[in-house]
């Protein structure tokens, strides 16, 4: 008898267990479902998953704004930046992508090839600043974000444009900030900030940059015989030679270094200008081309684009593309771009006042034309942290090796990256 | 004799003020701007004003974080308590092959990265949603679910490796007294597994409640997020808010360390009769 | 009790956990072997080809793997016996009828709930600017400088670290132990004139065993699977010094996109750490004590 009771207990707790843990997953699912009804009355439902997580808030902002307008609902999910693609692939393979979120370049678009909707034909695509939308197959598939420009950001109490116009320029005003016991050239660990954006220009400054990656996937030229890279080497030789070590210096302190005067030039992009907005400066800021080879064009290009999800249904997919539309043609769209984002606009019917004298330069170049493009975004995946890192960490570390060693050492990292 | 235990009482006290020394810098920096961040990392903060710590509760909307951590840890562990004690008590007394193998499969996945399966484990819970219906994704008892599926094997190694120290005379006097499995276990065994217990909380809080990995592939709404999930905001592409990180941080484990000071009494009988004195 | 009736209960007792499990931990580890035979990028609408064991083959060759799996097993033979040397004295410690123990053991906790960027930017800071001044005031400049910018020092950097977070981790684990051995056995080798390593030896570890394999295996198994201190603090630098086998997968599946040949790694990576792991198990088992 008692035997029998008490398994009857066991039984019962049995019971329990599984009608909480289905309780727990029922009761969200009818809150869903009534978010769901709720917004049948409405209208569509639409997500956004984007890696910049900068304007995580003021895109909820304008969400909302979208919603008030068009009763529309937008759902923004949140991310940390750097695993942004990785999530993006599992929510996707899982059937749990959202209907809009960011390509950040031709490689990524072509691997979700089968899931970016083809934009060509929407309204806003006659406006995106030339040659700055996301084209692959000839259609176009990503609306810019904004665009973003680097190259070297300088104090203009210590440096003088004119003093920075080529290698040998470039070297004799590293010696002459050096004796004034100032760092003159600053980098920092991070792997973009080391190497990823530094190792742009040998490859922009070709004819082709595309055509001249694909060449050397396929094994038809390699940096090591390109004088361009040739001349980088040196350029990096004499940074490491007359500038303090940057894998000791983390970003924030390659700011912090440049703010307070200590260091005269780095090397960095209109998005410094936030973190200097937190210091109180006592001199100006300008940015002015990096000189390989007499470069005299900012490497400018588009670091994000927002790109539709194809797969969903036809009213999401619509809906989507509204959404972006009216972002960056409605007037309230186009306050959020600039002012609540802080992006340089990458439309040509926004326009943009009061910037911060990085994006100024970078809004300059961009409509003049005088730029050259981004190849970073191009390279073999993986190829800035896993490859060219390791190998720029063992140029900085070990003073022996040459700079036409450094630019092999890249040759085989580059292909360490393909294989 | 007196002189040499309040030298002691000192010893451990710098030691343990050393080991604290990442703590102080998490703490002072979530006080400064990001000027005085970088000039000195780890001088005091000019003034105490809590705004990050404002800015922070404000932007990880810290009340709904709070309610979905608590919930689902508080659940997810009770649930891990009551299901790896039974299953180890279970596959410590019953020695046969079938238990043995089941007590190594736990043991072995436990060495498992989550990184390697996640994606797997991700399609999979699409396609019960899909096939049953049960929504494991995006709803906090989904979560729970997962937390359970991945933190009780290493419950069950711990209540093994307990159980196994205690006596089986007790049992097997209550079985000659006709009384159920079940109620043995539950009068008897379950009291005397109190210490191991208490561990066993405080090891799951800590990992249920920090974890983030999981949560961010689980959980999309924005309702939903769990606290670690609400920190997203601080860590930009290029910019850090560091003094928010750090005042999020500390206001992440403030309620770990709270349930920590709690809990350790029951796990330290008395101080007077330490074991080891 | 009958046979059926033990069945019973066994089922009962085990099923439920056993469910979910196999759920959430089996099946999905299963369907990654799966993938391991394929070459494919991770995206589910790409082609996947079949390729046999040649991700298998190709991973002898990896060069990169190859070291990877070394300083791994480097690493965790260095953090199992920092941790646990650690971890033990602090339990022996704060078990002790010392006042400021009480504290003490609060404090230990405390490092187990930092992680992430955070982690990495407090001990980035400790090793590039508190080392140097160490360095500066005991001269000892040789030793004090950033391991974390040196290729021989960064792993070092990552077992201090590691240790400081988890000491109190299994702390916690030998307080339950110690806690659990009765008082009388200790009171009794007081009386016979035992002294306390005497007691220590001939007590207190012994019947320690149980926390102790358990403990080790802990260990070994968190330290196999590091992945957030090392992405954190060194990202595997410099120059690939310190990576080890979790981010090196992570690396081939999410960026490289060789989703088939990061779960090879996976499964060899599993294989290697399960023979180590389930081999410590083992012969520590054995010595433990049944009462």
């Amino acid at each position: 008898m008692k035997f029998r009771k008490k398994s009857w207990l066991a039984f019962l707790l049995m019971v329990v267990i599984s009608l909480v843990l289905t309780a727990c997953g029922g009761g969200n699912d009818g809150k869903a479902k009534k978010e769901n009804s709720g917004d049948d009355g409405g209208g569509k439902k639409i997500t956004i998953f984007q890696s910049k997580v900068e304007i995580s808030d003021q895109l909820e902002a304008l969400a909302k704004e979208y919603e008030k307008e068009t009763g529309v609902k937008v759902e923004i999910w949140g991310t940390t930046g750097d695993d942004y693609f990785q999530q993006l692939q599992i929510k996707l393979n899982s059937d749990q992508g959202p209907s809009i979120f960011t390509l950040e370049g031709l490689r990524q678009a072509q691997k979700l090839k089968s899931y970016v909707a083809d934009l060509s034909d929407a309204e806003f695509v006659p406006n995106i600043a030339p040659k700055m939308e996301l084209k692959m197959d000839d259609k176009v598939v990503g609306l810019p974000y904004g665009v973003e420009g680097f190259g070297i950001v300088y104090n203009k109490d210590l440096v003088k444009p004119e003093d920075v116009k080529d290698y040998d320029s470039f070297v004799s005003t590293l010696q002459n900030l050096k004796k004034q016991g100032i760092n003159p050239f600053g980098l920092s660990q991070e792997a973009y900030f080391l190497i990823g954006h530094m190792s742009n220009y040998p490859f922009s400054l070709q004819e082709d940059n595309y055509a001249f990656i694909d060449k050397m996937e396929a094994g038809d030229v390699t940096m090591a015989e390109t004088p361009e890279f040739k001349e980088f080497g040196k350029f990096m030789e004499a940074i490491r030679e007359y500038s303090n070590s940057p894998l000791d210096v983390t970003y924030d302190e390659e700011i912090g270094d440049f703010a307070s005067g200590k260091t005269a030039m780095i090397h960095q992009g209109n998005w410094a200008a936030t973190m200097l907005a937190d210091y109180d400066l006592d001199f100006e800021v300008g940015m002015m081309p990096f000189p390989l080879a007499g470069n005299d064009k900012l490497a400018v290009g588009v670091g994000a684009y927002w790109a539709v999800n194809g797969t969903k249904d036809d009213a999401e997919v619509q809906a989507a593309v509204d959404f972006l539309n009216w972002m960056v043609s409605s007037e309230t769209g186009q306050k959020y771009i600039v002012e609540e984002f802080g992006f340089v606009p990458a439309m040509t019917n926004i326009e943009a006042n009061n910037l911060d004298p990085l994006s100024q330069a970078v809004l300059e170049a961009s409509n003049s034309g005088e730029t050259i493009p981004w190849s970073h975004s191009y390279y073999p995946p993986n190829l800035i942290v896993n490859d060219f890192t390791p190998a720029t960490q063992q140029f900085f570390l070990n003073k022996d090796i040459t700079g036409d060693q450094f630019i092999k050492s890249l040759d085989n990292a580059f292909q360490n990256a393909i294989k | 004799m007196k002189k040499s235990k309040v030298i002691k009482e000192i010893l451990l006290l710098i030691v343990a003020i050393f080991y604290l020394s990442p703590i102080y810098i998490m703490l002072v920096n979530s006080f400064k701007n990001r000027q005085e961040l970088y000039e000195n990392v780890l001088a005091l903060p000019k003034d105490f004003s809590f705004q990050y710590y404002i800015a922070a509760i404000e932007k990880m909307n810290f009340l709904n974080a709070f309610g979905n951590s608590l919930f689902i840890t508080v659940v997810s562990v009770i649930f891990i308590v009551i299901l790896s004690s039974m299953t180890a008590w279970m596959l410590a007394r019953t020695n046969n092959r079938i238990s043995k193998i089941i007590f190594m499969t736990f043991i072995a996945t436990m060495l498992i990265p989550f990184q390697t399966i996640m994606m797997p484990l991700m399609q999979e819970m699409n396609w019960i949603m899909k096939t049953t219906g049960i929504p494991m994704l995006n709803t906090r008892g989904g979560l729970i679910f997962m937390n359970i599926g991945f933190n009780t094997s290493m419950a069950v190694f711990l209540y093994h490796g307990f159980i196994k120290s205690i006596p089986l005379s007790l049992e097997e006097a209550a079985m000659i007294d006709g009384a159920s499995k079940f109620g043995i276990f539950w009068r008897i065994i379950f009291p005397m597994l109190k210490p191991i217990t208490v561990t066993v909380m405080i090891l799951n809080v800590i990992s249920i409640w920090n974890d983030y990995l999981l949560p961010s592939l689980v959980l999309t709404q924005k309702e939903l997020r769990t606290i670690p999930l609400s920190t997203f905001y601080f860590f930009g592409e290029f910019t850090i808010q560091w003094n928010q990180a750090m005042a999020g941080l500390v206001l992440t484990i403030i309620p770990v360390v709270v349930f920590y000071v709690f809990a350790q009494k029951y796990i330290i009988k008395g101080i007077a009769e330490g074991a080891v004195k | 009790m009958s046979k059926t009736k033990n069945r019973f209960w066994f089922a009962l007792f085990t099923f439920p956990t056993i469910f979910i499990f196999t759920i959430v931990v089996i099946i999905p580890f299963i369907s990654g072997i799966y993938y391991a035979f394929f070459d494919w990028d991770g995206i589910a609408a790409n082609a996947k080809e079949f390729v046999g064991f040649d991700n298998f083959l190709k991973l002898m060759e990896d060069e990169r793997f190859r070291h990877s799996a070394w300083v791994t097993i480097k690493f965790t033979f260095l953090a199992l016996i920092s941790v646990n040397v650690l971890g033990l004295t602090f339990a022996l410690i704060v078990t002790s009828t010392l006042r400021t123990a009480k504290s003490a053991r609060t404090m230990v906790f405390m490092p187990n709930l930092i992680g992430g960027l955070i982690l990495g930017y407090i001990w980035s800071f400790i090793f590039s600017d508190a080392f140097s001044i160490i360095g500066k005031v005991t001269g000892f400049e040789s030793v004090f400088y950033n391991w974390l910018m040196s290729p021989d020092y960064a792993l070092y950097a990552i077992v201090l670290v590691f240790t400081w977070q988890m000491a109190g981790y299994m702390m916690i684990v030998y307080i339950a132990g110690i806690e659990n051995i009765p008082y009388e056995l200790m009171e009794a080798a007081k009386i016979d004139g035992a002294n306390y390593w005497q007691r220590l030896r001939k007590i207190v570890l012994p019947l320690l065993m149980p926390s102790i394999t358990i403990c080790l295996f802990l260990t070994l198994s968190f330290a196999f699977k590091i992945y957030d201190v090392n992405l954190s603090l060194t990202g595997g630098g410099p120059i690939n010094s310190t990576e080890m086998f979790a981010l090196n997968i992570y690396n081939e599946i999410f960026g490289y996109s060789n989703y088939g040949y990061g779960q090879a790694k996976a499964i060899v990576f599993f294989l290697i750490v399960a023979v180590i792991s389930l081999t410590q198990v083992y012969f520590t088992k054995k010595r433990e004590v049944e009462m």
